[in-house]
């Protein structure tokens, strides 16, 4: 019903529109006899840059009648052919007043509007009158083709960052590994655990190490693994005990090849079982649900939140903290870091949870890649500045560096 | 081979996606476009993993009569039943069989009970005790313990009674005003400092993890 | 047990029976089923009211909801996966005989033969449940850790790292017409350009702040560490302010609850 509704409006709507634009035209001419509209002139069609294929781009001059008072052309229609005497297929139209069209295939063969690549098209451009009898077809511009490019140019402000950063990785890394003291500043959360361990030992309570809702994929659940080897590893040492309560299963799976080696290293393979690190349930709530209830029941030590989190992280720390735990956190989601904060002693704010996993393994590898960030930061401390210079004097070429295409 | 094979498959696939950014190309499209699939269909196969250790973990607290062991036979009822309900129901004809999902939705009507009465209403007041948690949250905040938690506890008190109509005109004019001060323009310098720390962070730790150099996630740290 | 818990225990037990009574005859005549309605709308306050005496303390009724709530949210995902990835995109692309079964459209395709790829590393996956090919499933995962990570560096690199020092590029004298019209019309304070001036500067020197901050391998000490000290400071406002912010937000999801309990449930209409 709605549907009928809304056909009939636009039919009425078109009626009318057409009317009115008929009275414009003056007493004298009908609906039948319009002269035809001048064509259209200069039309390019010409391949789209920067894409995966199927795609060309029309460009024209509007011809003399889309213009106020001469208001003959209604608009255009786009016609395709793969040979230049036809026949022309109607691809698409735009309203007069318009002087581009793009025509954008899908990659699908099965897409309504398949483009074939590397192919020779023909294209042509109907002005059309209110009549569409009324027409007056441009010249036929071809032969034209359309590519598929293996490199996007606009992306090359990203390929230097990836070159720069990747540069000063490498750098710093084989510094490192010559042996090089690098120095790093003291994080008040990393010291934590370790203590955090040794007071689980002698509290003989449990430690609870949860993982967040990332996913396997997720950097932030990546550093997360890291330092839950190393804590793995000393929890082994003390023979204390970790409980991992997944949300992922592929975490779990990750998870348990983490603690199990760690458990290796630490020369105790068989205080390991595979029910240490185990799955609850991908739902957020249901696990919140079943950590809060282990929180209060198993009362750990320690709970350690390390990754990702996202409206739980609240309901986990304010419950941890009533349960009297110590509490250690760490997140790269900005929205819950302030619930951390007040609810956690200790929290690893954003980039200090990819730091951490370094800061624990003190590997000189890693320590060399902490030392490439810095080095970025100060480069985008000095960028900014020029930047903001740039900025103020209007110097668009330099801000124009930074411009990513799409 | 049981590190080296994982470690050379981590750095061909990175390198690949980063190539993969620079070129629009029909075949690179084409390859991005398979590889998120497989990721999709792989996790489906860690599913069975997953419940897997539910069963296993829920059944060994049975078998033990480990404490609150009758819970865990609660867990494995309402998963057995759920999955009952969710991979079978009734066609057009009224046959059962292995249908779900038909024109008029989901064919097994206490599948959708389930979800509407026991799903829903446990999962919205879960998220509605955030409401509670955050009022202990801003007693605990209360008790600041040094400057920083003080300019914390400040910045959350203004923000939080920007709309109290009690403090009249002027001051709540003000009021009001800081805090939108401090929602727009710390906050914006702040949020931004962050971003870009944990860019550089992210960055370096995915640039690690296609160079081998961090191997946590394999179990070696 | 205890004879107070007994008795706790029958006193829910009769006020849920009640409520289900009450509950299925008002809606007699309304649902087809009042019987079951009854008991789920009951069911559904029941859950809520146990979930919400974990407030008070870990009790069984939360225990129950708790375990329950589990269960059914790992066999819904799973019943979910299955129907949307495995029949509706993995079946489709494999076999027409699984697609006709499934009631699916099968799609034919050239390509099709490489969706038995993540067939084969799934299988890969399950043999972490072997003790002697365990090592197996690393296979696996390396193959999503490294194609995630390629789509990480990238992605971050940059949304996160080129896009937000871009938009640190703002002019910070505002309105900026050279010095003489600058200084000469003095009218910094009443137009608001004087405000707006600031906050440019305090965003600007913020963000400047806040990265020095997060510099790990120099030491924190001198013009560095008051800067430094600046950027916590910035860094703690600013989750006070987004603190205070959530407060409301979180409140109407509770009054949203308490709705359903006295509206839906008890029938009250407030």
């Amino acid at each position: 019903m709605r549907y009928i509704f809304v056909i009939f409006s636009l039919v009425f709507l078109t009626f009318s529109a057409g009317l009115a634009q008929v009275d414009t035209l003056g007493a004298d001419s009908t609906l039948l006899n319009i002269a035809p509209p001048a064509p259209i002139s200069n039309l390019t069609v010409y391949d789209k840059a920067n894409d995966h294929g199927h795609a060309l781009i029309l460009e024209w001059k509007p011809s003399p009648d889309d213009a106020a008072g001469k208001n003959t052309v209604m608009m255009y229609e786009i016609y395709r052919s793969e040979s230049p005497d036809g026949p022309f297929e109607n691809i698409g139209s735009v309203p007069s007043g318009n002087s581009r069209y793009d025509n954008i295939g899908i990659l699908e063969k099965e897409a309504r509007d398949y483009i074939p690549d590397n192919t020779d098209l023909y294209y042509r451009v109907d002005a059309v009158t209110i009549n569409p009898e009324i027409r007056t077809s441009s010249e036929i511009f071809g032969p034209v083709r359309s590519y598929s490019n293996w490199f996007h140019r606009g992306r090359v402000p990203v390929l230097f960052a990836v070159l720069i950063f990747g540069g000063l990785m490498m750098y710093f890394v084989s510094v490192a590994r010559k042996g090089a003291e690098l120095y790093v500043r003291p994080l008040a959360g990393i010291a934590a655990v370790d203590d955090a361990i040794g007071r689980a030992t002698e509290m003989g309570r449990p430690i609870l190490y949860i993982l967040g809702l990332g996913t396997a994929d997720m950097i932030s659940t990546i550093a997360s693994f890291t330092i839950l080897s190393r804590v793995a590893k000393q929890v082994a040492e003390y023979q204390t005990q970790l409980i991992v309560p997944c949300y992922d299963p592929i975490v779990m799976t990750v998870a348990q090849e983490v603690v199990k080696s760690s458990y290796l290293d630490a020369g105790h393979p068989d205080a390991y079982n595979d029910d240490m690190v185990f799955y609850i349930t991908t739902n957020q709530f249901a696990y919140v649900a079943a950590v809060n209830g282990i929180m209060m029941r198993e009362l750990p030590a320690t709970n350690v939140y390390m990754g990702k989190f996202y409206a739980e992280s609240l309901i986990l720390a304010e419950t941890g903290a009533v349960a009297g735990s110590i509490q250690i956190a760490g997140t790269d989601e900005v929205g819950q870091l302030p619930f951390f904060i007040v609810a956690c002693d200790y929290t690893l704010i954003g980039e200090e949870l990819y730091a951490a996993s370094a800061y624990l393994g003190r590997e000189p590898l890693m320590l060399g890649s902490l030392k490439a960030q810095d080095y970025a930061k100060a480069a985008v401390i000095i960028l900014s500045i020029l930047g903001i210079i740039a900025a103020n004097f209007g110097w668009t070429a330099f801000t124009n560096i930074f411009k990513v295409l799409d | 081979m049981k590190r080296q094979i994982p470690i050379f498959l981590v750095f061909v696939f990175g390198v690949f996606m980063v190539f993969q950014y620079f070129s629009p190309h029909e075949a690179s499209e084409w390859i991005y476009k398979f590889l998120m699939d497989w990721i999709y269909i792989i996790g489906i196969f860690a599913m069975a993993l997953g419940i897997w250790s539910l069963i296993h973990v829920s059944y060994d607290k049975i078998k033990h009569k480990r404490h609150d062991w009758g819970y865990s036979v609660v867990t494995l009822a309402a998963l057995f039943t759920m999955m009952f309900f969710g991979i079978t129901g009734f066609n057009e004809n009224g046959e059962w069989g292995f249908y779900f999902m038909t024109q008029e939705g989901l064919t097994n009507p206490m599948f959708r009970n389930f979800f509407n009465h026991i799903l829903v209403p446990i999962e919205t007041t879960m998220f509605s005790l955030l409401a509670f948690f955050i009022a202990s949250a801003a007693y605990r905040a209360f008790r600041a313990r040094n400057v920083l938690a003080t300019m914390l506890l400040v910045s959350a008190l203004i923000v939080m009674l920007r709309f109290n109509p009690y403090f009249g005109d002027t001051f709540g004019f003000y009021m009001n005003k800081t805090a939108a001060w401090l929602l727009n323009v710390p906050n914006m310098a702040a949020k931004r400092a962050i971003l870009i720390g944990i860019g550089l962070g992210m960055v370096g730790t995915a640039l690690k993890v296609i160079l081998g150099i961090e191997r946590g996630y394999m179990g070696k740290g | 047990m205890k004879r107070t818990t007994l008795i706790l225990m029958a006193l829910v037990v009769i006020f849920f029976a009640l409520s289900w009574i009450f509950k299925a005859m008002a809606f007699k005549g309304v649902e087809e089923h009042y019987i079951l309605q009854g008991f789920l709308v009951t069911l559904a306050a029941f859950l809520t009211l146990s979930i919400m005496s974990f407030l008070y303390k870990d009790n069984p009724f939360y225990k129950f909801a708790e375990h329950l709530f589990v269960g059914i949210s790992a066999a819904f995902w799973m019943s979910m996966g299955f129907w949307s990835t495995i029949v509706g995109n993995l079946f489709p692309r494999l076999s027409e005989g699984m697609s006709n079964f499934f009631k699916v459209h099968y799609i034919p395709g050239d390509y099709n033969f490489f969706f038995y790829v993540p067939v084969i590393l799934g299988i890969l996956l399950l043999m972490r449940l072997s003790r002697n090919y365990g090592w197996i499933s690393r296979w696996s995962l390396a193959f999503i850790v490294g194609t995630t990570a390629g789509l990480n560096f990238i992605r971050y690199l940059r949304s996160d790292f080129i896009n937000q020092v871009s938009s640190t590029f703002v002019p910070l004298l505002v309105d900026w017409q050279g010095i003489g019209h600058f200084f000469s019309s003095l009218n910094l304070s009443a137009s608001g350009q004087f405000i707006m001036m600031l906050a440019n500067w305090v965003i600007f020197l913020g963000v400047m702040c806040g990265i020095i901050y997060f510099f790990f391998s120099k030491e924190h000490t001198g013009l560095f560490g008051r800067a430094s000290r600046v950027g916590i400071w910035i860094l703690m406002i600013t989750f006070g302010a987004s603190f205070g912010y959530t407060v409301m937000g979180r409140i109407s999801l509770l009054v949203g609850r308490i709705t359903f309990l006295f509206r839906d449930w008890l029938g009250l209409n407030i």
